[in-house]
């Protein structure tokens, strides 16, 4: 069983990095490295692929019984390594380790001209795809919360990889603090589980009724899934800890490739996903989850609609596509719970199934339109849509690859992004009619979703046409890249095209994916599998449907009359209201600017009084310590004279007043 | 017999003879001699004791003598290296005054 050999999937990339760390330089063959990383993350996808053949038939380690080892233990406390493996591990095993491997051999014609560099590059990414699989494969939060951090830090590497560059500097520094204020919230939520729970292993508390039967009332309880959630906020990039993924984009390209699809957004949702068991514990959590990721959405997109740095495009696109993972996952939770109550129904993991499916897709059609823009940048050497345009002449491959990735996102059957999006929105739309309380929430969310979906197709066939339609506008001699960048992106977009048909092939994605809950969320909410060519005929019967194909396309529509057509000039918006609207979504809803305000006044003043009283109380009060011992230890040695004479004087003299106490004190007599 | 507390305030005496000679003396000699003085004010309150050990207690006890034998060994040791330090300090210092010899402070 090749299961049983999961847990060497991280530790090959982590070999890799250890090599290209410490090995002498001659030994580095060829491009920094390169081939040992490419071996090794290969290795790692061919393992990655047994085990989920594994999974596929029905084997999982999941439970008390799955190998583990302890790490150390304190009283009852007992902390365990172990490797965990169901439906949901088996996904992301498949996203981390094609897209990570595709990375790296991107990389090789990608970074061809970093010279010395580049050594450093091989082995922060190997070291980024290790920690990632170990945080999909962790059987407890403490495991997973090491690795968790372990792919901030990674990520805070390359972002900052041109650290010449003071913009990329400070946009890893970002990074880094944006997603510890989701860390620290994700670490309280964790405490509180283990104060009341008493463990933090995955096998106890997936239990069924884990938290309410450990004696959390259910604001507590809520309170810790929200607080688990607020890592996923800072993680995956979810309002309004957002504003870091787009300066995120000052790394390389492969890098935000490997972020947005594969390692590190990917995490939070990871974690939201794996944490279903407890969370259709506690309904408010999961609504609170659904409208973040509804606000998100929205917000992401509109902010896509003026950006002119084709990456900035694509990193808003990522945050909203998170978006619809969070109102997806958060939604078909609380269809969950209000189930539970219920009784049956069918299609009870659609939800959930539809976010984890729509993360799948995303992760090829995200790396493939990331690869495609690298190759773009490349190509031109500017992140500037205004610079390119005409290139699909010179690079026919990168267009039509990104044409493919382009549809998929905007939901055009039958590319892959179709299906998970449409199930998204009909989720979300079976909340509202399941949702009771929260129903009218989730109409709302629902509208949201579905202009969401109008703007995806309007900015990504705007950014499509503006790169590779029309007059070219730089003087820049744009050529196809090296084969090595096009053949990964011909994979991602044939994957990206039949991604999709994953939902009806066999017994269907979402059957597969409803095993891995309805195994742990307890046998009286057996999630239903669902006959996948039933729900294909439901999926072309329902309007809903049709309501997101056609704003689709009409946001396809649009994109192509002002921007291939030329029927309607831009520039006729940029005064009145319509300008100011641009200047706010350009300016991101001042959400960045009232971050750096908050900082720059509010924090550094604090950080002023702070060294200020650290300077002088705290400061102050050690160095007068010294001080007065100093001087009194100056003083008193004055006593030590030298004179024999003095000394003795001081025996007698104290000899005599002991006497004198005896005689007063103890005997009681004169 | 003479009473017990005529002995004890013989060896007061003595002892505080000792300790002003110790405490006022300059010359080293003068107050190697003054603790010899103390030493013995200590030995006749040991022998005392030891003599009227049967009032005291109901039977005898040599130990205040031996006591007093140990305490009269240890002293003739401590002269001998009294007397050899004063002899350094001379060659060192041609002096002996107690009052002029400080290097052992601060």
């Amino acid at each position: 069983m090749m299961i049983d050999y999961a847990w060497l999937i991280p530790v090959f990339p982590i070999i890799g990095f250890l090599i290209i760390s410490l090995v002498p330089k001659k030994w580095l063959i060829w491009e920094g490295g390169a081939p040992y990383i490419i071996g090794m993350s290969t290795a790692s996808f061919v393992l990655s692929i047994l085990v989920i053949i594994d999974v596929l038939n029905g084997h999982t380690l999941t439970g008390p019984d799955s190998p583990r080892m302890t790490w150390l233990s304190a009283g009852s406390f007992e902390l365990t390594f172990g490797i965990w493996i169901d439906q949901l591990t088996a996904v992301m095993l498949l996203v981390v380790s094609l897209v990570g491997t595709l990375v790296v051999i991107y990389s090789v014609g990608y970074m061809h001209g970093e010279g010395e560099t580049k050594r450093r590059y091989y082995a922060e990414i190997a070291l980024f795809i290790g920690v990632m699989f170990g945080l999909v494969l962790a059987d407890n939060f403490v495991e997973m919360f090491i690795f968790w951090e372990l792919v901030g830090l990674c990520s805070y590497l390359l972002i900052g990889f041109w650290k010449h560059k003071p913009s990329a500097a400070s946009a890893a520094k970002r990074a880094f603090i944006v997603t510890r204020v989701g860390d620290i919230m994700l670490l309280s939520g964790l405490i509180i589980l283990l104060r009341y729970v008493g463990t933090l292993d995955f096998s106890e508390l997936f239990a069924e009724g884990s938290l309410e039967g450990s004696g959390m009332s259910s604001g507590m309880a809520t309170l810790s899934m929200i607080l688990l959630f607020g890592g996923a906020i800072g993680k995956s990039a979810q309002f309004p800890l957002h504003e870091w993924l787009p300066d995120a984009m000052e790394g390389p390209t492969t890098v935000s490739a490997l972020i947005h699809a594969a390692t590190m957004v990917k995490a939070g949702v990871y974690l939201v996903a794996r944490s279903y068991p407890m969370l259709v514990q506690t309904p408010d959590a999961l609504a609170f989850i659904a409208i973040i990721g509804g606000i998100t959405a929205l917000i992401a997109a509109t902010n896509a609609l003026v950006a002119v740095d084709i990456k900035r495009v694509l990193a808003y696109s990522t945050i909203s596509q998170l978006g619809y993972m969070m109102l997806a996952l958060g939604a078909g939770g609380l269809i969950i719970t209000g189930l539970m109550h219920d009784g049956g129904h069918d299609g009870l993991g659609a939800g959930y199934s539809s976010g984890i499916f729509h993360m799948m897709n995303h992760a090829f059609f995200k790396a493939l339109l990331f690869l495609a823009a690298g190759s773009v940048i490349h190509a031109v050497g500017t992140n500037d849509m205004l610079k390119m345009g005409g290139l699909g002449k010179t690079m026919k491959i990168t267009s039509i690859t990104m044409l493919i990735g382009s549809l998929s996102i905007a939901g055009i059957p039958p590319f892959s992004g179709f299906w998970s999006k449409d199930e998204v929105l009909a989720s979300t739309f079976h909340a509202f009619e399941d949702a009771g309380s929260y129903s009218t929430v989730f109409l709302i969310l629902w509208i949201m979703g579905v202009a969401t979906a109008f703007m995806t197709a309007f900015y990504m066939f705007r950014m499509w046409f503006m790169t590779f339609t029309g007059k070219q506008r730089s003087d820049a001699h744009a050529h196809e890249s090296p084969v090595s960048m096009t053949v990964p992106l011909m994979i991602l977009a044939s994957l990206a095209a039949v991604s999709g048909f994953a939902f009806f092939i066999g017994r269907g994605f979402f059957s597969f994916m409803s095993d891995s809950i309805s195994s742990t969320i307890g046998s009286s909410v057996a999630v239903e599998a669902i006959h996948p060519l039933e729900s294909l005929g439901e999926i072309f019967t329902s309007p809903l449907t049709y309501a997101s194909l056609i704003v689709s396309a009409v946001g396809l529509f649009t994109a192509y009359s002002i921007y291939y057509k030329g029927a309607f000039s831009v520039s006729r918006l940029a005064s009145g209201v319509t300008g100011k609207l641009q200047k706010l979504l350009a300016e991101r809803y001042y959400i960045s600017w009232f971050y750096d305000a908050f900082a720059y006044n509010i924090i550094y003043g604090i950080s002023l009084v702070a060294d200020i009283f650290d300077r002088y109380v705290i400061d102050g009060a050690i160095n007068g310590m010294a001080w007065l011992s100093s001087k009194s230890g100056a003083f008193i040695r004055r006593s030590q004279t030298g004179q024999v004479q003095n000394y003795v004087a001081a025996i007698v003299i104290g000899g005599c007043l002991l006497l004198l106490f005896l005689i007063v004190f103890e005997w009681g007599e004169w | 017999m003479i009473p017990m507390i005529d002995w004890l305030i013989f060896s007061s005496l003595l002892m505080a003879v000792g300790a002003y000679g110790v405490l006022t003396a300059r010359n080293g000699i003068l107050v190697l001699m003054s603790i010899e003085v103390m030493l013995n004010a200590a030995n006749v309150s040991l022998v005392t004791f030891s003599a009227y050990s049967t009032e005291l207690h109901g039977y005898p006890d040599a130990m205040g003598q031996i006591f007093a034998l140990a305490s009269m060994t240890v002293a003739a040791a401590e002269v001998a290296i009294g007397l050899a330090i004063f002899l350094v300090l001379y060659k060192r210092h041609d002096s002996i005054d107690v009052t002029k010899i400080n290097i052992l402070r601060w």
